[in-house]
């Protein structure tokens, strides 16, 4: 499998599908303003069966495959793991129904908002603060250097959109 | 981190909708939109009774801070890019 990563070509293959999802993770950050490397795509897909079927079909346009080579079963997998990791031909994209510290997609969408990517590509991206709830939800200590920077992300807006800091 | 998104992560850890919280903190929910959004400041004192409804303890202690002014330059420069920018940067970068 090629070390490539283009998450656009996996979101274009999402979109192509109409699956329902919301980005979070690495990439969520980083379009949130985080100034971390990341190198694959994490996503919530909405779990509802025709959405999932729409999901096992981008999968296979992707080439989708486990680590060690399967080709993954989503209604087997999900029931099974808490976190679904595959690599595509665009690179690394893992499926989390319900990220730590939320209820999934539902829950999620609420504040989430769509982010314009370029190529026609405007997903769904899980909000600051949820992406720093579910940071902190994990407890794990090599999240805390992301999650004070999405905290300093939050302050840094906040005194942006007062004009208080940034000169423009 | 601001006091709002401190209440919201509390509030949503703990389950709870902005009208539970209400009803366990006796505030008014209004209120407690506002200070989620930031548009307000709730004193230490409230902050720490919203935080104790969730089920969770506010600690305050202090500790040495030294602002990373060179950090808060790079985050600020990508605050100002769009999204699409951001992206766009970040694979530069993980390109080499």
């Amino acid at each position: 499998m090629p070390d490539a990563f283009d998450p656009i070509a996996v979101m274009q293959a999402l979109d192509r599908q109409r699956v329902t999802y919301i980005v979070i993770g690495g990439l969520g950050r980083v379009i949130h303003g985080s100034d971390e490397l990341t190198h694959g795509l994490d996503i919530v897909p909405s779990t509802r069966e025709e959405n999932l079927r729409r999901l096992g079909l981008a999968l296979d346009e992707l080439n989708a495959q486990r680590p060690k080579g399967a080709r993954p079963d989503l209604q087997r997998d999900l029931g099974r793991e808490p976190v679904l990791e595959l690599l595509t031909d665009a690179g690394e994209l893992t499926i989390v129904p319900e990220p730590a510290g939320t209820r999934g997609y539902d829950d999620l969408r609420r504040a989430a908002n769509r982010e314009p990517l370029g190529h026609g590509v405007r997903p769904w991206v899980a909000s600051i603060g949820d992406h720093t709830r579910m940071l902190a939800a994990l407890n794990r200590e090599q999240d805390l250097v992301p999650l004070r920077t999405l905290r300093r992300l939050i302050e840094l807006e906040r005194e942006l959109s007062r004009g208080l800091s940034i000169d423009r | 981190m601001t006091s709002g998104t401190l209440i919201r992560e509390a509030r949503l850890r703990a389950g709870l909708s902005q009208v539970e919280l209400s009803e366990r903190s006796g505030k008014d929910r209004a209120q407690i939109a506002r200070w989620e959004r930031d548009v307000v400041q709730p004193s230490f004192e409230t902050l720490r009774e919203l935080v104790r409804a969730c089920g969770f303890d506010l600690e305050a202690a202090l500790v040495p801070y030294q602002a990373d002014k060179k950090h808060d330059a790079r985050l600020q420069k990508t605050l100002q890019r769009s999204p699409q920018e951001r992206l766009q940067t970040m694979l530069k970068a993980r390109g080499g």
